[in-house]
């Protein structure tokens, strides 16, 4: 591969002037592994393909370049440096974040559930050993970590790597590629766009770095990688690496290309199916770590997606785990999937307080108060199990002004009106886009509380006060006349306008959310009929197109649902399920496609038809679907010929079989994103029954335990 | 392949067996040099297509019979590729805007200017115009009528257009009133009788008149679904002879099914089960009017004389809610919904009047 190696030093140099270019406005000493290898005592031999884009594991963001000369190449240092820093930390006015200040390092200083830190630390020790039976490391190639923001997975994947005692490469876009100032890159024409280069770069990334670890491993296979495509400048740091015990390493991709491009994510696709599909003997496993995007589920329109003429998933602009890895990849046996849950109060809250007092105590005359509990309380509830965000507001919290401006008065009152203010000050600034889980927002609407709703056995005394302080600040509806008075109902609890604000999907896979679940809510027909003359009525308000949709369709169906359902709701502990719309549609897609081969089937399929017995086109598809069964399932029983074609019975066989079919239903559980609405068909119908199975959806789901157990009325 | 229904199709306005004035009025109108735009209009299996096709023959000669099918890809606003598959010959040009789901529009506009745009070549042509059926013109969106009613008046000097419809009351009235209205009504026992008997001496064999009877009782005047009821039988059991039992198709049997299902309890759990009935119909590719249809024929057929027109009137306001509406599960269940509660107050003696 000529072009890569003959382009390697000028983006080395690039990388030098990029990280002199930060570093120049601070006093620190930037030394670069490749102008000074004698700085690390191990090259990463990454840097010695001089490939800008690797950086070791323990790099800092470039946003701190004071650390970068530390703590390069030196993860196993790093909690001895720990106690350097933070002695150091406020005599030399570290600006940094606490967020990086106190990244964890050890698994037990990690928020995460203890159960999600073992299936991933299971697959890397599948993926570096294989498993008990060994066989298990062929499978272990691509694990995605998902999940909302701020829930540690980068953190988990790092603390994880750090114990495993394994490097991590990490490619990340670099974003001044395209205006190159050294000119010397006519050389390959992957220059004449921006994406294209940066891809191309991407792909080189991906081949050494899962290519590079043979080179060490083995001397003759080594020289013979050498030939071919190492720039000689690398071959003096390769030898001098030489003695260097060869070490274990995982290849992590958080910095996508931008997938969201159809080509890229082609080119993505193929490059990483190509990485898989590349034999072997020590793979490196890909880590791929992709944030659930907080742009709201919509349920595409029906009559778009449904029929043969619905071609596929449109490219809507989500970036999530479907997109980045593709339909195949995600369903073949070498991608392994674990979502991330958010935080957990409980742990957040341990989290936080260890965080501030270590924080407190290592810098005594540091500025700034330590933050009451109400507030630790309050950072932790609007954090909504975003731990990034949480740390950030206690830091935040914690400057001087605002520490003097409302944690005194907190002190002094104890509690009410401080932990308001603070509440105010901490709102305004944690505010998020997307901030209530999916299954909580289904909770707070099928739940229908209402003001001097008698509490929950569970609930424990602080929800019953802080149930009885909404309650005073709700006013009764005025009283209504008589002959409405079936209409009577008590003031609700639920805030249809903020819940709007929050709400993770739009109205109308709400629609289906609430379609799919109200049934277990209501006692009688008659609440039924409410809710469903609602969804049938919002539905239908508005025009056939787009821009005549009524405005209002989610308070409508908010308060319509609220309106219907029986007051209290019955607890019966309902679970709340996805709805099933999507997969029937898939199905009904999947029938249309036999339709039209029986029709072509009916018709004579030529395309050119001189003495047809038919005329073309005098079947109509319906008419196909209604009057066939019959015929067809005769002809089926007589064997005749010629035969139809055998996808007939996707419409004409319709067994009925009592009793409902749950089989086929997806609960819905904490930690589920709302894009799940639009799964992509046979997502989990793909896996095969290999010994590969180890973290699958299922196994996954169970994970969630200990939220589910959580009662939804805590929120 | 080719069934009965086809097989024995009439070709020509003179083979047909019924609506003779109907046939002739078409007749003279073919051979008037005056022919307007039409709509066909009448319940499915009358034979509106079968009248459309022999006019068409009447209009250009057997040439029309030579039938080639293109698949074509139109893009709509927003750059997706719709793809229909049209059947013509030289002389007509036959679509299903429906198949283009809501983009009908677009394939009516381009594909009528481009017809509209092109003379006849063919010096030896009857017609200079050539015709365009649209199939189910009762299932195009507001805007593709729309759309057609300029185009109708724009290119009426080479193109005429043949609507087929089960029912005007979808079309909009400048629609109607460009067009000549042609009612094909369904056939009567005795007609049905007559065809029953002459597909069945092209197929030689008799057909005993009892089992005729209990076809045609079956069909409701469909006379496609009774041809291919007569030739399911004959396939079943040779001889027609004995005690027949015509096999309805699965989904008919499935809403009977799921009217018992309603009728027998009301509980949310119920509607619940219904619901998963009315998906499995709905993924079969069952029309969900013609499930509602029918599911509420069942209902009906099961319940008190006082409840009857309650629960029809409640089907037809769903059904109206259901072609504006996106989702179609909701008005079925809707439906459902209100007819459960109907019985059951009707069931507790309650007075209805007050809740309607």
């Amino acid at each position: 591969m000529p072009p890569k190696s003959s382009q390697a030093p000028s983006s080395n140099a690039k990388s030098a002037t990029k990280k002199l270019k930060i570093s120049s406005s601070k006093a620190t000493t930037v030394k670069l592994s490749d102008t000074a290898p004698s700085n690390s005592p191990r090259i990463n031999p990454l840097t010695a393909f001089a490939n800008t884009q690797v950086l070791s594991s323990t790099t800092m963001k470039a946003s701190q370049p004071s650390q970068t000369s530390k703590s390069k190449g030196k993860g196993k240092e790093k909690e001895k440096e720990k106690g350097i820093y933070a002695s150091a930390l406020f005599d030399a006015q570290d600006d940094r974040l606490w967020v990086d200040i106190y990244e964890p390092t050890t698994e037990a200083e990690l928020a995460v559930h203890v159960k999600k830190v073992q299936d991933v630390r299971r697959w890397l020790d599948e993926a570096f050993v294989g498993g008990p039976s060994g066989k298990l490391r062929k499978y272990r190639r691509i694990l995605a970590l998902t999940g909302p923001a701020g829930t540690a997975k980068t953190a988990t994947m790092r603390v994880l790597a750090r114990e495993l005692d394994c490097e991590i490469l990490e490619w990340r876009n670099a974003m001044e590629e395209g205006s190159s100032r050294f000119g010397d890159d006519g050389q390959n024409d992957a220059y004449t766009s921006d994406h294209e280069s940066l891809f191309f770069k991407f792909e080189a990334f991906l081949t050494r770095a899962s290519t590079c670890q043979t080179i060490f491993a083995d001397a003759s296979d080594r020289d013979a990688k050498l030939s071919s495509s190492s720039p000689s400048s690398s071959s003096s740091n390769i030898s001098a690496t030489r003695p260097h015990k060869r070490k274990r390493q995982l290849i992590l991709l958080e910095d996508l290309p931008n997938v969201l491009h159809a080509a890229t994510q082609q080119r993505f696709h193929a490059a990483l199916q190509s990485l898989i599909g590349a034999p072997q003997v020590e793979p490196v496993p890909v880590v791929v770590i992709v944030s659930d995007a907080g742009t709201r589920g919509e349920a595409r329109d029906e009559r778009l997606a449904s029929g043969v003429w619905g071609g596929g998933r449109e490219g809507d602009g989500v970036l999530d785990v479907r997109v980045v890895l593709g339909r195949d990849l995600l369903g073949g046996p070498y991608v392994t999937q674990i979502g991330f849950n958010p935080i957990a109060p409980t742990l957040m809250k341990k989290a936080l307080q260890t965080l501030v007092s270590t924080h407190f105590a290592s810098a005594p005359k540091a500025s700034g108060s330590a933050p009451t509990k109400e507030m630790l309380d309050i950072v932790v509830e609007t954090s909504n199990g975003d731990i990034r965000s949480a740390i950030m507001a206690l830091q935040f919290s914690c400057l001087p002004t605002l520490g003097g401006s409302t944690g005194k008065p907190a002190r002094r009152k104890g509690g009410g009106a401080g932990g308001g203010g603070a509440k105010l000050v901490l709102e305004a600034v944690t505010r998020r886009e997307q901030s209530l889980a999916l299954f909580h927002f289904m909770g707070r609407v099928m739940y229908n509380k209402r003001k001097g709703d008698p509490p929950n056995p569970s609930a424990t005394a602080k929800d019953i006060q802080r149930d009885q302080a909404l309650d005073a600040t709700l006013k009764d509806p005025p009283k209504l006349p008589k002959f409405l008075a079936v209409e009577e109902r008590r003031t609700s609890r639920v805030n249809v306008d903020a819940l709007y604000a929050d709400s993770p999907i739009d109205s109308s896979l709400f629609s289906l959310y609430v379609h799919q679940n109200y049934t277990q809510f209501c006692n009688e027909t008659e609440e039924c009929e409410g809710v469903t003359e609602w969804l049938s009525w919002v539905d239908s308000s508005g025009g056939e197109a787009w821009y005549q949709a009524n405005p209002h369709r989610f308070h409508l169906l908010t308060l319509g649902t609220l309106h219907s359902l029986p007051s209290p709701v019955p607890r019966r502990s309902q679970k709340m399920f996805k709805p099933e719309f999507f997969e029937y549609l898939n199905k009904e897609k999947d029938a249309w496609e036999a339709v039209r081969d029986v029709r072509g089937w009916i018709m004579g399929n030529g395309a050119v038809v001189g003495e047809s017995d038919s005329l073309l086109g005098t079947w109509s598809r319906a008419e196909v679907v209604t009057g066939l069964g019959a015929i067809l399932k005769a002809r089926d029983l007589k064997n005749s010929s010629p035969r139809a074609p055998a996808s007939h019975r996707l419409f004409s066989s319709l067994p009925f079989a009592n009793g409902e079919n749950r089989s086929g239903m997806r609960p819905l559980v904490e930690g589920d994103v709302a894009s799940d609405g639009v799964d992509i068909p046979g997502e989990d119908d793909g896996v095969p029954a290999g010994g590969w199975s180890g973290v699958g959806e299922g196994g996954d789901r169970e994970g969630g335990g200990w939220l589910e157990g959580d009662e939804i009325e805590e929120f | 392949m080719s069934l009965w229904v086809d097989q024995f199709r009439p070709r020509a306005l003179d083979d047909l067996h019924y609506h003779q004035g109907l046939s002739a009025r078409l007749k003279s109108l073919a051979a008037s040099g005056d022919f307007p735009h039409m709509l066909f209009y009448g319940p499915s299996g009358a034979g509106k297509k079968t009248r459309i096709t022999c006019t068409l023959r009447q209009l250009f000669g057997p040439g029309v019979e030579k039938l080639k099918i293109d698949q074509r890809v139109f893009l709509s606003p927003s750059k997706r590729k719709i793809e229909v598959n049209i059947v013509q010959s030289n002389f007509h040009l036959e679509i299903t805007p429906s198949e283009a789901g809501n983009y009908d529009r677009v394939v009516i506009q381009e594909l009528l200017k481009e017809i509209a745009q092109t003379q006849q070549v063919d010096l030896n042509a009857k017609q200079r115009f050539k015709v365009v059926i649209i199939n189910e013109a009762d299932s195009l969106s507001r805007d593709a009528q729309a759309a057609l009613r300029r185009t109708m008046e724009k290119y009426m000097s080479n193109m005429r257009i043949i609507l087929c419809a089960n029912s005007t009351s979808r079309l909009i009235a400048p629609i109607k009133s460009r067009c000549l209205l042609m009612r094909v009504a369904a056939p009567s026992d005795t007609e049905m009788q007559t065809v029953l008997t002459h597909v069945a001496k092209r197929a030689y064999f008799d057909l005993p008149p009892e089992a005729a009877q209990e076809i045609i009782k079956d069909s409701g005047g469909n006379l496609r679904k009774a041809i291919l009821v007569l030739e399911a039988l004959k396939m079943q059991s040779p001889d027609l002879s004995g005690p027949l039992t015509i096999a309805k198709p699965d989904w008919e049997t499935y809403c009977q099914k799921v009217a018992v299902l309603i009728v027998t309890e009301q509980t949310p759990a119920r509607v619940m089960e219904i619901r998963t009935k009315f998906y499995e119909l709905l993924s079969h590719c069952i029309p969900p009017t013609v499930i509602l249809k029918t599911v509420a024929e069942a209902v009906v057929g099961q319940v008190d004389e006082t409840l009857k027109p309650e629960i029809m009137h409640w089907a037809a306001f769903y059904e109206v809610r259901m072609r504006i509406g996106s989702k179609k599960i909701y008005h079925l269940e809707a439906w459902v919904v209100k007819v459960m509660s109907l019985y059951k107050q009707s069931f507790y003696q309650f007075d209805i009047s007050e809740f309607s």
